[in-house]
């Protein structure tokens, strides 16, 4: 009965429900998307995780089992698509002898590949030169520790004593093949270890043939930690010795049969290891590269997690907010509605009864409808990947979810001012809006007492300190706590009812806005003053609502600008400038100034070596401190403790100077002005100790790895070792990057590979929030649009509603149609203003602790945020056309106000 | 002189297939310059409706309508609107008068709208009130004031144009019979002494008593009162409620 009565109400009252469900459905629509855009977003990291990966898993053939017999049982699986063979043998060194000069350079390893495996894999490509049969193609490293050129002939040691000599015939690229040709022994995969760069291929056939029959069965590789180390005996190994020889199998999979959340992939590629692995009762072992590849998503997708918190919650402020505006719109025919049923003998609890009914009903309405339309929203958007992230049902959770949370929250808004409605008649309502007592939020300090309890449990739970911390396993993951959740949501929720608090007692004391409107908008300006000084309450909700829109919008905008800021900046880091020049020769430090010419403002030599501090291999990076500062780029971020000025000055400051990792300071407990000893390979990969002292610790360097890395002194390097080789130089463009990339490769010819800062960036948006960042952005800001012209629509219209007999009196005495018009101009414009002003105050506060709680999704850190001016201006400006649409609607409202039927009104 | 002529004007209510009513039936009128014209009749009788029309405020189905020489439904909004702020007074039955101002900003609305100074307009309003007794009451707030205060506020603004024409729909209706006495002798009084013609509708047969000339409304018709006095006389004394 009781239902049927609410619908009813529902029905019959189709602008108050009509009102009411526009709002709610914008709140749900917003909810939904971006909650399909966090499911969209975790099978983007995954395909774009495994887009690069060469050779999803290794299938190591056990000692006595044949490839074919594996192969045959691989092959069987359906989610298989592609198995090809790949040989592997360890050398202890390689040789050669020139014009009777003998160069001689550490381990490395052999690999037979079949004809086809490059172009399955794209592994292995020819940089210059050809594979011919029993020859081989060796790579830049090698090719550089050893001096040799195609023609030449190198002389591998191999375990077991006995040598082979192989003549060269190309170079190739060993890019992309660091998993395949690492251990694959687990403890030292998870250490880090580093993979061999001198590599030689050749036929599967002429492996077989020529080299592995000298390997003695059950040989194992000599660990490179102790390769080179003269005089001192093997060092004992920390990890199981790897076996000289690798039979291997190299499996691709059928990515489409791949489900998109990283946690589901991982437990499909396991199903597929676990059967493959049954059938093949231990003639082989599994080698799950793929699945290698998926774990360091886990810290990427907590911070999605976050973000997502930031991005849901102005959503759930908002249809708080829009479901209360719709309820102020219809206020005038609820108390109508209330004194009919009221006046047919229905008493006050089945009043209550039948008007929480309807409101429920109508949240409901607009929150399935919203979530429709958010849910169509993002399947336009992010249609394929959210197909791939669960399709339908993964669809049909979301707007599960946004339905609940906004029915719930909508009614919890609507029932608030319904309660004071269904109290009063029409009369005494008109008054309990211009009423002077404030809520009972605003008495009990609620705003005030979220700000506070949002402070001490940001600071309780280490808000700040919010960043990914390494795993037993060595993975990087976060914790999220119920505290992440509840900071934020007391940040905004006190924010909001304090922007309210603020607006609302500047609104009340509008003596001075009465004077600032009459001046451009005559009489209907002071009249438009006196109804927001009357309707201060109401008022205050449309600004806030506008305001949480631009800030909504603005921060959104900032993060996605500081991210893409952070990209290049990362870019830069990876390339370590703009351009990079690697020879594939032997070049020395003095022989770079030919890359200097038109298109290039500077140029500095660049040192990388694989150096070992006590048995652990780290990258040294020896640079020329007079000019690399004017070439890549330096944060004062990267170095702890001092600027990057102050570093480069503690490196000048003495030859054998060295930025050491943080991590190496602390593991070796480390200290400024502390000794290191290090061993440095010289020209023939032979390792020689040299002595440091430790400067300062570097975080970031341009051109370092994430893991641990060394910086020193170019000259010592070289000066100690007796190699001054340059790994490859790096160059700073004078303009646009690409045209003076080309210029260079024009100048310099074969023999160098020129990459630039373009190519990197592509390559490096691998991080959730670069995935589908600008269509969540595109996305947000258009609902921030639309809810700005609805929140703003909703209070014009509620002021029509209140102020209909105002206006038709206005119009009777002899107002005239502009100057009735101004009265409404003039309410939108100082909500416009006063809504758009504190927007972007707050969204760029909202902005800034955004980036603050979520430092550690930039890598590096910000410095400073970037601020979009023009697309905020753009912004902006599409808010202010939105303001006048709805301001068109209110005055075709006002334009059918009906003044005889108003004057009659009481 | 005629300052208000109505001929053959009718209004109607309904939409497209549902029942019609005609609020305002063939209506002809003839109002003379410094005359008072009493409009008597029931509850939806249509008289209200008929002193809208006359204010330019809702347009006729059919017929014409002309004030102080210009043909309403000719002129453009803002000119009929401008008619209103400068020539034609109008006093309504609950007041109209907007509780965010004080009584003197209420009674200087319609020069605001006319665009005088303010200066000008404080003299004006200050003036119009001490006309109406409320000299004192100038900064008063409207909730401040008695329903006999509000109406006399109400008359005020009507005055303060210095108008030719003074439309009142029911002005004692929300009054005691002794404020009501008193508020309509203060208008009729104010009236004559501008010299100005004023229409007053109304469902009281003694208000309507002390008009120059009477007509009676009766489902949308207008008659002279003497001439309807038989068919519609005892109806009007039962008629009871704002029209």
């Amino acid at each position: 009965m009781i239902l049927r009565h609410s619908l009813r109400l529902v029905l019959r009252e189709p602008r108050r429900s009509l009102a009411a469900i526009v709002g709610i459905a914008i709140a749900a629509a917003l909810i939904t998307s971006v909650l399909l855009f966090g499911a969209a977003s975790g099978n983007t990291v995954t395909r774009r995780a495994l887009a690069d990966l060469p050779v999803d898993a290794q299938v190591i053939i056990a000692n006595g089992g044949t490839a074919a017999a594996a192969r045959s049982i691989v092959t069987a699986d359906p989610a298989v698509r592609a198995v090809s063979d790949f040989q592997l043998a360890h050398f202890d060194s390689a040789a050669t002898n020139k014009a009777g000069t003998a160069t001689q350079t550490s381990v490395g390893v052999l690999i037979g590949i079949d004809a086809g495996y490059t172009s399955q894999t794209g592994l292995f490509g020819l940089s210059s030169g050809s594979l011919q049969p029993g020859q081989i193609a060796i790579s830049r490293d090698l090719a550089s520790n050893l001096g040799a050129v195609p023609g030449d002939t190198i002389s591998f040691s191999l375990p077991g004593g006995a040598t082979v000599a192989l003549r060269v015939s190309g170079i190739v690229s060993i890019a992309g093949a660091d998993l395949l040709l690492g251990p694959i022994d687990p403890a030292h995969r998870a250490a880090g270890a580093n993979p061999p760069t001198n590599v030689a291929i050749m036929a599967a056939g002429d492996l077989a043939s020529m080299v592995l029959p000298r390997i003695p069965t059950g040989a194992v590789a000599t660990d490179p930690g102790t390769a080179g180390a003269a005089g001192r005996g093997p060092a004992t190994p920390v990890f199981a010795p790897e076996p000289a020889v690798r039979m291997e199998l190299h499996v691709r999979l059928d990515h489409a049969q791949l489900p998109g959340d990283p946690a589901s992939a991982q437990l499909w590629l396991d199903s597929v290891r676990r059967r493959v692995e049954r059938q093949g009762a231990g003639a082989f072992t599994w080698v799950d590269d793929a699945s290698a590849s998926l774990e360091p998503l886990g810290a990427d997708l907590a911070w999605g997690q976050i973000l997502f918190i930031f991005l849901a919650l102005p959503g759930i402020m908002l249809a708080l907010a829009l479901s209360r505006l719709a309820a102020d719109a219809t206020a005038d025919s609820t108390r109508r509605h209330a004194a009919l049923l009221r006046a047919r003998g229905a008493k006050r609890p089945e009043l209550v009864a039948v008007f929480v009914g309807a409101t429920v009903l109508t949240a409901l309405g607009g929150s399935c409808i919203g979530a429709v339309i958010g849910a169509a929203a993002a399947v336009a958007l992010f249609g394929t990947d959210l197909a791939a992230a669960g399709g339908a049902a993964a669809i049909l959770a979301a707007i599960g979810v946004a339905v609940l949370l906004t029915t719930l929250l909508a009614t919890a808004a609507a029932l608030l001012p319904l309660r004071a409605q269904l109290r009063e008649e029409i009369g005494s309502g008109r008054q309990e809006l211009q009423r002077n007592r404030p809520p009972l939020w605003q008495r009990l300090g609620l705003d005030v007492v979220a700000l506070v309890g949002g402070v001490v449990v940001y600071v309780v739970a280490g808000g700040a300190g919010l960043h990914p911390v390494l795993n037993a396993e060595g993975n990087p993951t976060v914790t999220l706590a119920l505290t992440s959740f509840l900071a934020p949501l007391l940040f905004w929720l006190g924010g909001t009812l304090l922007l309210l608090r603020i607006v609302g007692f500047v609104l009340r004391r509008g003596g001075w806005l009465a004077a600032s409107l009459r001046r451009p908008l005559g009489p209907g300006g002071d009249l438009a003053a006196r109804s927001l000084v009357a309707r201060a309450g109401a008022a205050a909700r449309a600004i806030v609502v506008l305001a949480l829109a631009v800030g909504f919008a603005t921060s959104v905008l900032m993060f996605d600008a500081t991210y893409r800021q952070q990209q290049r900046v990362d870019a830069e880091l990876t390339l370590g400038a703009d351009l990079k020049v690697t020879p594939t020769g032997q070049v020395a430090s003095g022989q770079i100034a030919g890359l200097s010419g038109p298109g290039i403002a500077a140029v500095t030599p660049f040192v990388d070596r694989v150096v070992y501090v006590g048995p652990e291999a780290q990258d040294l990076l020896a640079i020329d401190t007079a000019t690399l500062p004017a070439v890549a780029p330096l944060a004062d971020s990267f170095f702890a403790g001092s600027g990057a000025a102050a570093a480069m000055a503690a490196l000048r400051a003495r030859p054998d100077a060295i930025l050491v990792s943080s991590e190496t300071a602390k593991d070796y407990s480390i200290v400024p002005g502390d000794r290191l000893r290090i061993r440095v390979p010289d020209a023939t990969g032979t390792l020689r100790t040299v002595e440091f002292t430790m400067a300062g610790i570097a975080l970031e360097f341009p051109t370092a790895p994430k893991d641990a890395f060394l910086v020193g002194n170019l000259a010592y390097v070289a000066a100690q070792t007796g190699n001054d080789r340059i790994s490859f130089a790096l160059a700073r463009a004078d303009g646009d990057v690409a045209a003076a990339s080309a210029a260079v490769a024009a100048r310099l010819g074969a023999g160098w590979q020129v990459a630039d800062l373009s190519t990197t960036s592509a390559r490096l948006a691998n991080s959730i929030t670069a995935v589908d960042l600008r269509s969540l952005v595109g996305l947000d800001v258009s609902f921030a649009i639309v809810i700005a012209a609805v929140g703003v629509a909703l209070f014009l219209l509620a002021g029509l509603a209140d102020r209909r007999r105002e206006l038709a009196t206005l119009i009777a005495i002899g107002a005239e149609p502009r100057q009735v018009r101004s009265t409404i101009a003039g309410e939108a414009l100082v909500v416009g203003v006063a809504g758009i002003g504190t927007g972007l105050l707050t969204g760029g506060l909202v902005g800034l602790t955004l980036l603050q709680i979520l430092a550690g999704v930039f890598d590096p850190p910000a410095d400073l945020p970037a601020i979009p001016l023009t697309l905020t201006a753009a912004m902006t400006a599409a808010i202010i056309v939105s303001l006048l649409v709805a301001l068109a609607v209110a005055d075709r409202g006002l334009s059918r106000l009906s003044v005889v039927a108003a004057l009659r009104e009481r | 002189m005629i300052v208000i002529s109505c001929r053959a004007v009718t209004r109607s209510y309904g939409t497209p297939g549902a029942t019609t009513l005609t609020a305002v039936d063939a209506v002809d009128l003839d109002v003379e310059a410094g005359t008072f014209t009493a409009i008597e009749g029931p509850s939806g009788s249509g008289k209200s409706t008929l002193l809208c029309l006359l204010a330019g405020l809702e347009a006729p189905d059919r017929g014409q309508i002309t004030v102080l020489g210009h043909d309403l439904w000719r002129l453009t909004a803002t000119e009929r609107a401008r008619l209103r702020q400068r020539r034609i007074g109008i006093v309504f039955q609950s007041f109209g008068l907007l509780p965010s101002l004080t009584a003197a900003e209420n009674v200087a609305l319609p020069l605001a709208f006319a665009g005088t100074p303010e200066h000008e307009r404080r003299r004006h309003a200050e003036s119009a009130l001490d006309e109406v007794g409320l000299g004192t009451s100038v900064g008063a707030r409207i909730d401040e004031l008695s329903g006999g205060e509000r109406q006399r506020v109400g008359i005020a603004r009507a005055l303060v144009i210095e108008p030719a024409v003074i439309l009142a729909d029911e002005p004692t209706g929300s009054l005691d019979v002794q404020n009501g006495d008193n508020v309509l002798g203060l208008l009729i009084g104010a009236v004559r002494r501008r010299g100005a013609s004023l229409v007053l509708v109304t469902h009281d047969p003694v208000s309507a008593a002390r008009a120059d000339r009477r007509y009676a409304m009766f489902d949308g018709r207008l008659r002279a009162a003497a001439a309807t006095a038989a068919a519609g006389d005892a109806r009007l004394a039962g008629a009871a409620g704002p029209a």
